[in-house]
């Protein structure tokens, strides 16, 4: 090749020229091995330069070496603008709308019944109260005989049983389990009985199948003081640790001493309200100290041994939990009703 | 129980605010439902008296009372006819107010000025009575106020008192309770009887009793020569706050000694009753009997009957009879007062369907000891009211028990209810209720009981009297001493709740329902006359027809509640219902299982803009029972269900071994009609006991395999109607290496085909080509081996 045509800057031009109109990477790749590659424009440079004289092949090897270090610095700056531009165009095709509805997966609820009972479980389960479980189908003795509930005892006004066939009733309260677990077993007991019970009302404020949980302890030395400490422990496990509550007087043919408990209106928190009926305060479960009539009739020595026994509304807890207002809700078992808890 | 305090506080000082003395009473057990407030219903309107009555000039109905205020005499027109000179009556004065809001202004009337008004006790809102001037007792003063006269104010305790109690059906049981509160003890009234020249009941009534332990106690009190009108002012206003209604001056007077008292009285026409002689009997026969209503009553072997000398003349302590009833033209009469035995009364009401003041007290006990007190009471309050003359003396039958007394003592107190109380608060609590020390022993007292508190029959009720009356606030809660033992877990509990948490987590909502159905549900389900769950537990006294007999299956009761949701717009639901079925069983009780129903109706999701939304078929409900069955370890197979209210085509019945455990499947479409229902519901119904039988919960580590697997596909063709589940069973059954066999494809173009992908598995080397080649050979033979499957290549 003649000296003349080793222009550097005719090379500058043409490597400026083949840049400029770059667009892709594939014409990245394409120009630069004309360029730089083995049989590229340098090479060809290189190979002239051999035949030039010694101080213009170190003159020009110079130039040409400023030139290819450069060329090459400019090829990896395009090609990482090219590769950064390709990128983001991939990117864009992943852009979705980030506000369209997502896929909710698909989740039932238990029911409320369910889950205060299970609550009231867990609550009992860690005081140390075993689940015992009983038929619904009762015969009449431990529905009523063993409880100290006589035929023609004024604690049946209290009630209106579903009767399968004289001597067989549908249970009225959870109670039974405690005379069958009573019989089978020696002190000391320690149970609560879960279950559904029946009572001959349909109504506003009564449904002819309902749920409880009783509970009973016998041992030796068991307290109406202990009754009051378990049942204020349950309680404000339940509604919390600030919820006041009273032991007051009343009547089961089956527990001697007998004690209503109340918590404080948690709707009105005491001020007064309908839900109770302006007191303030709100009936939530029944107890007392076992009737020592019901402990001879399952052959446990009343002398020896004592025990309390409690029994509550599942229902009533759960509406006070949740602020449900009528009962019948819960058996309607309407979805918009079902979703809510 | 109503009581009002105006009333009690002639039995106690009620130095206390009402609603105060509510929330203490409650504190003792006598839980007050309502503090009613009682307040006059006018204004301005004073106590005036008759000074004379003069004919109104222009009108002979009307007349012009001069009736003096004490500051003033006023000429009042009237038109009432039953005012006398001297008379008090209630003068409204310009000015004043009525009930109802009736305002007095002055008013000339036939040409007469009256600056006022006299009122009646409608007028007044006092009761309904308009018949004439409400007559003002004469004890009360002329120009006071009417509104502050006894009675009109007041407050009116409502008190739910406990069946065990009946000695508090009456303002004397509240009264003594309240003096318990109060520190006081409640007075009985005292009055003095003046018969000092009348005859003698003796010599005009017989008295005899065939059996005492029926009637331990009757007494017979008379009263000769009375007029039978109302009675006055004060006993209706007490009788009416007490809830119930005024009828005459003796009705009235038996109803107000049974409020004041607890002791319910029967009063009979003296002259009605044959040979004047009464006898207490006990029926032997069924016979029928006009009470005094007008009812025949049909009276069985063992009611308590009164009797006079032809026969009965009242239902003892229920109803007195039409023959023996007092009229307006009554002029003596023989009262009744007696204790009968509970128990009978109590049966005799239930069965007639009769439950009167009465009854209701004789069947909780009355007060042996005030038979003859009330007796009393009743015939001075007639002799101040009806007037005629109180018969010197008595008839009585008295078979005195002997006095109930409990022994107790301080140590069982204190162990009972886990409170150190001084034995002398013991004592004084007890005292403060009428229950009196007869003697102290060295570890304990005996106490003994009086004859109102029938309740009381042992160590306990007196602990519990201590536990009242010290206040239950008083008692501490303690912890329960003892070792603390921890309670085995419940299987069944952990099952119920593991499948609960399954199926809700599956997407299902839990349904509870009455574990009840109607026997069409059994129809509706064509289910057979032989099929056990034909064989209903029938409920006697059902609450309606929807509730007849328990339910033998869920699955009626869910498609109720789907039918239910889907009236109300719901489309797409999944419910679960875990509960007991009953059957009939030869034994005394039935038998109960648990059994789970679960159903899918229409689709997972209306729509979701990305996917498809496929309606629901029998894979979906067939997937959730492989799911359960997974979750519990237990090893099922199917079968084809011959369950009537399934499509045959989409019916499975699920199986243990040769168990059948529940059914899954398409219910039928005139199945779903019955209920309204007109979409496909896919359903399962599987007993959860069995479940439980035969699964685990208990998770037992497996160690994960260290070599890779290596799957394989196959595609085979097929008849149509060849089960792929032989198939699988098949290969599964080809090496314990073969770990898991999958569908993954199934068309159909002019033959069936199928896709299956088999993993294999060791646990102790890598597999080789050579090994899982020489498998899948064997595994080709034995797919093939299947009547009507052939490799596709």
């Amino acid at each position: 090749m003649m000296g003349e045509t080793l222009n550097i800057d005719d090379l500058r031009n043409r490597i400026e020229n083949e840049i400029s109109v770059l667009k892709t990477l594939e014409d990245l790749k394409r120009v630069k091995a004309t360029i730089l590659g083995r049989k590229g424009v340098f090479a060809e440079f290189l190979d002239a330069l051999k035949l030039l004289d010694k101080d213009q092949k170190r003159v020009f090897g110079k130039e040409l070496n400023i030139l290819k270090v450069s060329t090459e610095a400019r090829f990896n700056e395009i090609e990482a603008a090219l590769m950064e531009e390709e990128r983001a165009k991939q990117e864009e095709l992943t852009w979705v709308d980030i506000t369209m509805p997502g896929k909710v997966p698909l989740l039932g609820k238990r029911h409320p019944i369910t889950q205060t009972f299970e609550e009231i479980i867990r609550v009992f389960s860690s005081l140390g109260f075993a689940v015992a479980e009983g038929p619904d189908i009762e015969l009449d003795y431990y529905n009523f005989e063993a409880l100290n509930i006589p035929k023609h005892h004024p604690a049946r006004d209290m009630q209106d049983t579903f009767y399968i066939k004289p001597g067989v009733v549908l249970r009225t309260h959870t109670s039974p389990v405690q005379i069958r677990v009573m019989e089978a077993q020696l002190p000391p007991v320690k149970i609560i009985s879960p279950g559904s019970v029946y009572r001959c009302d349909h109504d506003v404020s009564h449904t002819p199948m309902f749920h409880q949980v009783e509970g009973l302890m016998v041992d030796k030395h068991v307290r109406f003081s202990d009754l009051k400490g378990i049942l204020s422990v349950f309680i404000q496990e339940i509604f919390g640790a600030n919820t006041r509550l009273r032991f007051r007087p009343s009547y089961f043919p089956f527990t001697e001493p007998s004690a209503e408990v109340d918590i404080g209106c948690v709707i009105c928190e005491g001020a007064g309200c309908r839900v109770c009926k302006d007191t303030g305060w709100l009936e939530i479960l029944g107890s007392g100290m076992v009737h020592p009539q019901v402990l001879r009739n399952v052959g446990y020595d009343p002398e020896e041994v004592s025990g309390f026994a409690f029994g509550m509304g599942v229902e009533r807890i759960a509406m006070l939990k949740f602020g449900i207002d009528d009962i019948r809700q819960f058996y309607y078992n309407d979805i918009r009703f079902l979703s809510q808890f | 129980m109503r009581i009002p305090c105006e009333w009690l506080n002639e039995f106690v000082v009620l130095d206390i605010d009402p609603r105060d003395l509510a929330m203490k009473l409650t504190m003792r057990g006598f839980e007050v439902e309502a503090v009613e407030e009682y307040r006059p219903a006018f204004d301005g309107v004073c106590v005036g008296q008759i000074m004379t009555i003069d004919p109104h000039p222009n009108a002979g109905n009307l007349t012009v009372c001069q009736v003096s205020t004490g500051l003033e005499t006023l000429p009042i027109v009237c038109g009432a006819k039953n005012v006398r000179v001297g008379d008090k009556v209630p003068v409204a004065l310009v000015g004043a107010r009525l009930a109802e809001g009736f305002l007095i202004e002055k008013k000339s009337i036939r040409g007469v000025e009256s600056p006022g008004m006299l009122c009646s006790e409608r007028e007044l809102g006092l009761s309904d009575d308009h018949s004439g001037i409400f007559i003002i007792p004469e004890d009360v003063a002329v120009g006071s106020r009417l509104a502050e006269m006894k009675g009109l104010n007041d407050f009116v305790l409502d008190i739910s008192v406990p069946p065990n109690r009946g000695d508090c059906l009456s303002v004397l049981g509240i009264a003594r309770e309240v003096g318990s509160i109060l520190n006081q003890r409640a007075k009985l009234p005292i009055f003095k009887l003046d018969t000092s020249d009348s005859e003698s009941v003796e010599d005009q009534i017989s008295l005899s009793i065939a059996n005492t332990e029926a009637c331990p106690r009757y007494v017979l009190r008379m009263i000769k020569g009375i007029s039978i009108g109302p009675s006055p002012f004060w006993m209706r206003n007490r009788i009416q706050k007490c809830g119930m209604r005024p009828i005459n001056a003796i009705v009235d007077v038996t109803n107000y000694v049974m409020l004041e008292l607890g002791q319910p009285l029967h009063a009979f026409d003296y002259h009605a009753l044959a040979d004047k002689r009464i006898e207490v009997r006990v029926a032997d026969s069924d016979s029928v009997f006009k009470t005094l209503d007008g009812e025949d009553r049909k009276l069985v072997a063992g009611d308590i009957m009164i009797c006079d000398g032809s026969g009965p003349v009242a239902i003892a302590g229920i109803m007195g009879g039409e023959n023996s009833e007092i009229t307006d033209s009554t002029r003596d009469i023989a009262l009744e007062s007696a204790f009968f035995n509970p128990l009978t009364i109590r049966e005799t009401a239930r069965r007639l369907g009769i439950r009167s003041e009465a009854s209701l007290r004789f069947e909780k006990g009355v007060d042996g000891d005030n038979v003859d007190f009330a007796a009393e009471r009743a015939v001075f309050l007639m002799n101040g009211i009806a007037g005629g003359t109180v018969l010197k003396g008595k008839r009585e039958i008295y078979e005195r028990g002997i006095g109930k007394t409990i022994f107790v003592s301080f140590a069982k107190i204190i162990d009972i209810l886990g409170v150190p109380i001084e034995h002398s608060g013991i004592i004084s609590a007890l005292r403060s209720v009428d229950l009196h020390i007869l003697r102290e022993e060295e570890n304990g007292f005996v106490v003994s009981i009086p004859g109102f508190r029938h309740d009381l029959e042992e160590y306990m009720d007196i602990i519990e009297e201590v536990a009242r009356i010290y206040g239950y606030d008083h008692v501490p809660a303690t912890t329960p001493g003892g070792a603390q033992q921890v309670q085995k877990r419940n299987r069944k509990e952990v099952y119920l709740r593991g499948m609960k948490e399954y199926l809700a987590s599956c997407g299902f909502y839990e349904l509870v329902n009455f574990a009840f159905f109607n026997l069409k549900d059994i129809e509706n389900f064509r289910i057979a006359p032989s099929d056990p769950r034909s064989s209903c537990v029938p409920i006697m006294n059902p609450i309606g027809k929807d509730y007849e007999v328990m339910r033998t299956f869920i699955a009626a009761n869910v498609l109720k509640s789907i039918a239910y949701n889907l009236n109300r717009g719901a489309k797409n639901i999944r419910f679960f219902e875990m509960g007991k079925i009953f059957f009939l069983d030869g034994s005394s009780l039935p038998v109960e299982y648990p059994s789970v129903c679960f159903a899918m109706t229409g689709r997972e999701r209306e729509y979701f803009w990305r996917d498809p939304c496929p309606e629901y078929d029998f894979f979906d409900i067939k997937g959730v029972v492989e799911g359960l069955m997974d979750q519990f370890g237990v090893q099922t197979s199917v079968t084809r269900s011959s369950e009537e209210f399934l499509n045959r085509n989409r019916a499975a019945d699920v199986l243990v071994g040769d168990v059948k455990i529940g059914w899954m499947g398409e219910i039928r479409d005139e199945v779903l009609r019955s209920y309204g229902i007109e979409q496909a519901v896919y359903c399962a119904e599987l007993r959860t006991d069995l479940i439980a039988q035969h699964g685990s919960v208990d998770a037992k580590y497996r160690p994960i395999p260290r070599f890779p697997q290596v799957t394989r596909d196959f595609a085979f063709y097929m008849d149509e109607k060849t089960p792929v589940g032989a198939i699988i069973d098949r290969i599964k059954g080809v090496s314990p290496l073969i770990t898991a066999v999958g569908v993954f494809d199934m068309f159909k173009k002019e033959t069936k085909s199928i896709a299956l992908r088999v993993v294999f598995q060791s646990f102790e080397e890598t597999l080789t080509d050579e090994t899982v080649n020489a498998l899948q050979e064997i595994i080709i033979r034995e797919a093939t081996s299947v009547q009507g499957v052939m490799l596709r290549t």
